[in-house]
């Protein structure tokens, strides 16, 4: 089928998945045995019946659970998300404010993981079993088994706290007023309006914070690399290649490594999907407002419609991002654009 | 292909001119100060606030009728009010107000704006109203007297309208920007947003900016009347990991941490760049037995619970805590007024504890099960203290079998009267001891262990009855005195422990003081 209406049609199918997803995070925001008065409102407050039921009615939780999600979902197809309980302001703001917070350290991480892990996996596999293969697969390694928060607190010890190379917690040092919101990604606002300052603050914030991130991916995409590599450079169309007199440079580059990368773009996408939907331990340790420390602090107070706001949200990224990659797919693997 | 490569070049030069430069220090900018904590905020609006770091910066950008004065809480001092009288009744309690006092926005402060902000605070009827409960009206007769008509006799109302939900603010710019104090005003208010980013208070600084997760700025106030903070701005930033606060601290880019625990200590002041203010907090943790025989068994006994409290290893548990924590006589926590001194606190004595089981006719030992909410508040592991517990009374014969659950299970039980014996703590709503009242018979805690008129003494009951009432300072100190003696001989409660608190700063600044509702006051420090 043509590509355009294969995108079409994994764009139609996404509405009722959305929808569904909402009602699955609803069933288990209810099922939970835990009472949103409970964590909202304080103890003295809680046995005052005026200040419980003027809180119940705020938030219509006076209604039976089903004419709640009725409401929610009503509201939700004409585009009101509704208001969170502990922010007390629309989630949709909420999640404007927080996003891209999150995108520009999600998009930044992926960035230097994939680059890092492409290029550990090529040369791992390119020259197998030598030093260098070695310390790649260990520094992956590490990568994939350090827990990330461990990993956050050291690179904080170490490169904020003693060597003082770079600044350690926030977006952005206190005194540097953020730049005007365009796209609320700090570091491209600030090219924007040509504030360098800010600009030179808010990469410089970046840095620690989405290689941390950046170490799961980079040990991922390293070793698929290097397996799918290995897997390609002994097909045939190598040989053939090679027997053909090409530069080893061009052999790797246009035949092993663009056969490789299937799977290595499934990674990918995967990777990026994941770190999207909030890093909420990294995210935390370094005072990082995204969506992954909203996403934690609407569960841990049973913030019903943040929670369903950062539901949809997440399930809306990652839906866009698989279809991305399966569009990448047709777009790179010539076999499927033929069908 | 050249084009590509140039480009990739720029921008890698470009990144790499944009990570050069060392990272200087933020708060080497001495006419800030910058705060580290974990925001817990919902609204900055005092009629809804009802957080610690609300408490904070509300301290700082609005005044209330009465205070305590800095570091400690024994005592209450005027603030917007000079001087107050109490009716005979003891329902009436007229203030006069402070001349010459005016608004961040210019307008003068007079009594209409205190009766406006009481009315308003009641009225929205959100979490802090209920401290407002026992108001019956607030009044302005003349521009410079408030008068207040309780319902009921309240000796500690003086102390609950210190707390900062009780801020005065300016009527005339609230009711400008949709706010109001008509009966329904949960439903008609809607200032709230506006007072997010705005203040109109009488206080030292001005509420300019909050950026939700990230930070607060106050800046100084040029029409406060009183003496001119030291700083001229206050940051409060969002670090809600207790480490990355400690990292901060030491690279200097806060100037108090607010959220250290107990553990991070010793490093601290083992620093010599920084200090650590180590004190009380103002929460008990305690043991409840209930007094009913059919839900309580062996421990509805008074002689086994205070066979309990005697057996209770009260050293171990204080090292256990770690920090500042204290071990409190009675369920009134140390540093209020009227509390017992450390020595009259009750001391481990295992052969008096097994000697009152065998007058209780327990010495066979018996099982008892112990419910507690499953997690960590205040420092305070739940897990790690009920094994002390355990192990503690074991050694007089009582096996405990934990029962740890989550808060929705275990605090129903709770409140219900229905545990056999729980692992509670109190947060004081107002720093006054007349709050503890509450865990003596008949009363909110005192039906959770089920201890009633029913099933009290007299002595007890009347002593409950006159500090209810009693407002003279020193007749109180000696019902109090006299309730917490009661307690430590025949009361169900077996307090064990008042955690400690802990607040990092730079060692440069002058000024640290704790408040255990507002924290810290920014106004008092200076470098």
């Amino acid at each position: 089928m043509p590509l355009y209406l294969y995108v079409l049609r994994r764009l139609i199918v996404m509405i009722p998945m959305l929808i569904g997803i909402t009602l699955v995070s609803f069933i288990i925001g209810h099922a939970v045995p835990a009472d949103p008065i409970a964590a909202n409102l304080s103890q003295r407050a809680m046995s005052d019946p005026t200040v419980v039921a003027a809180f119940k009615a705020e938030w219509g939780l006076d209604q039976p659970v089903p004419v709640q999600y009725l409401v929610y979902v009503s509201n939700l197809v004409q585009g009101n998300l509704g208001r969170s309980i502990r922010s007390r302001r629309p989630v949709l703001d909420d999640l404007k404010a927080y996003l891209p917070a999150t995108f520009e350290l999600a998009t930044t991480a992926t960035v230097i993981g994939v680059a890092a892990g492409l290029v550990l996996g090529v040369l791992s596999a390119v020259f197998r079993n030598s030093w260098l293969d070695y310390i790649a697969r260990f520094v992956s390694l590490i990568g994939i088994s350090s827990p990330v928060f461990w990993l956050a607190l050291i690179a904080l010890l170490v490169f904020y706290v003693r060597l003082r190379w770079l600044p350690g917690l926030g977006r952005l040092d206190s005194t540097i007023p953020a730049p005007p919101t365009v796209t609320g990604l700090f570091t491209v606002d600030s090219l924007l309006v040509g504030d360098w300052r800010a600009f030179s603050n808010a990469f410089r914030h970046l840095i620690l914070p989405s290689m941390v991130l950046a170490s799961y991916s980079m040990g991922l995409i390293t070793r698929i690399t290097r397996a799918s590599m290995l897997e390609s450079l002994t097909q045939d169309y190598v040989r053939t290649a090679r027997s053909k007199g090409l530069r080893e440079l061009v052999v790797l580059r246009r035949h092993a490594l663009r056969n490789a990368l299937i799977p290595v773009i499934t990674v990918i996408g995967l990777s990026y999907g994941n770190l999207l939907s909030g890093a909420v331990l990294t995210e935390t340790i370094f005072a990082w407002p995204g969506i992954g420390r909203y996403a934690f602090q609407a569960s841990s107070t049973l913030d019903f419609p943040a929670i369903m706001g950062v539901s949809i949200l997440i399930a809306f990224i990652f839906i866009v991002v698989n279809l991305m990659v399966d569009v990448l797919y047709h777009i790179v693997d010539p076999r499927l654009r033929t069908r | 292909m050249r084009l590509q490569r140039f480009l990739t070049c720029l921008l890698v030069l470009v990144l790499a001119l944009a990570g050069v430069s060392s990272h200087r220090a933020v708060a080497a900018d001495a006419k800030t100060l910058v705060i580290g904590t974990a925001e817990n905020v919902t609204s900055l609006d005092p009629a809804r606030g009802y957080e610690q770091e609300t408490s904070t910066v509300h301290k700082a950008v609005y005044d209330t009728l009465v205070t305590f004065p800095a570091g400690s809480v024994d005592k209450i001092i005027p603030n917007l009010a000079t001087s107050w009288k109490v009716s005979d009744d003891g329902l009436t309690y007229t203030f006069t107000l402070k001349d010459g006092v005016v608004f961040s926005t210019g307008n003068p402060l007079t009594s209409a704006d205190v009766v406006f902000s009481f009315n308003r605070m009641k009225n929205i009827k959100s979490n802090p109203s209920s401290l407002a409960a026992g108001i019956d009206s607030v009044s302005a007769p003349d521009p410079k007297t408030v008068v207040v008509k309780l319902k009921a006799p309240d000796p500690s109302i003086l102390a609950v309208l210190i707390f900062t939900s009780f801020a005065v603010m300016d009527s005339k710019a609230v009711k400008e920007h949709g706010g109001t104090d008509a009966a329904d005003a949960d439903k008609t208010d809607k200032a709230e947003q506006w007072l997010n980013q705005n203040s109109v208070g009488t206080g030292p600084y001005i509420l300019t900016k909050w950026e939700q997760h990230n930070q607060i700025v106050l800046v100084k106030n040029p029409k406060y009347g009183g003496p001119a903070p030291a700083f001229d701005q206050v940051i409060l930033r969002d670090i809600k990991e207790a480490a990355s606060q400690k990292a901060a601290l030491e690279a200097g880019d806060i100037d108090i941490a607010l959220d250290l625990s107990a553990d991070q200590s010793a490093s601290i002041k083992s620093n010599p760049d920084l200090k650590l203010y180590e004190g009380p907090s103002a929460f008990v943790f305690f043991l409840l037995m209930n007094r009913d025989p059919k839900i309580g068994g062996p421990v509805s006994d008074p002689l086994v619970e205070k066979a309990i409290r005697l057996a209770l290893d009260y050293d171990g548990i204080l090292k256990l805590a770690g920090g500042a924590a204290v071990q409190p006589p009675s369920v009134i926590p140390v540093g209020f007024a009227g509390t017992l001194g450390q020595d009259k606190v009750l001391k481990r004595d295992l052969g008096a504890a097994k000697k009152l089981l065998a007058d209780a006719k327990q010495d066979k030992g018996f099982s008892v099960d112990m419910e507690y909410w499953d997690t960590t508040y205040a420092g305070v592991n739940f897990s790690t203290m009920a094994q002390k517990i355990q192990a503690d009374l074991k050694e007089i014969g009582i096996t405990v079998n934990l029962k740890p659950g989550t808060l929705d299970v275990t605090l129903p039980n709770y409140r219900d009267g229905k545990e056999q014996m729980g692992m509670w703590f109190w947060g004081p709503d107002f720093i006054d001891a007349l709050n503890y009242v509450e865990f003596l018979p008949d009363y909110k805690v005192g039906k959770r262990a089920n201890w009633t008129n029913a099933n009290s003494d007299k002595e007890i009951q009347d002593w409950r009855d006159a500090v209810k009432v009693e407002v003279d300072a020193a007749k109180r100190a000696d019902l109090f005195g006299k309730i917490q003696l009661y307690l430590q001989d025949k009361g169900p409660w077996a307090p064990f422990l008042q955690p400690g608190v802990q607040v990092g700063y730079r060692a440069d600044l002058k000024g640290m003081a704790y408040n255990p509702i507002w924290l810290i006051d920014p106004a008092t420090f200076s470098r």
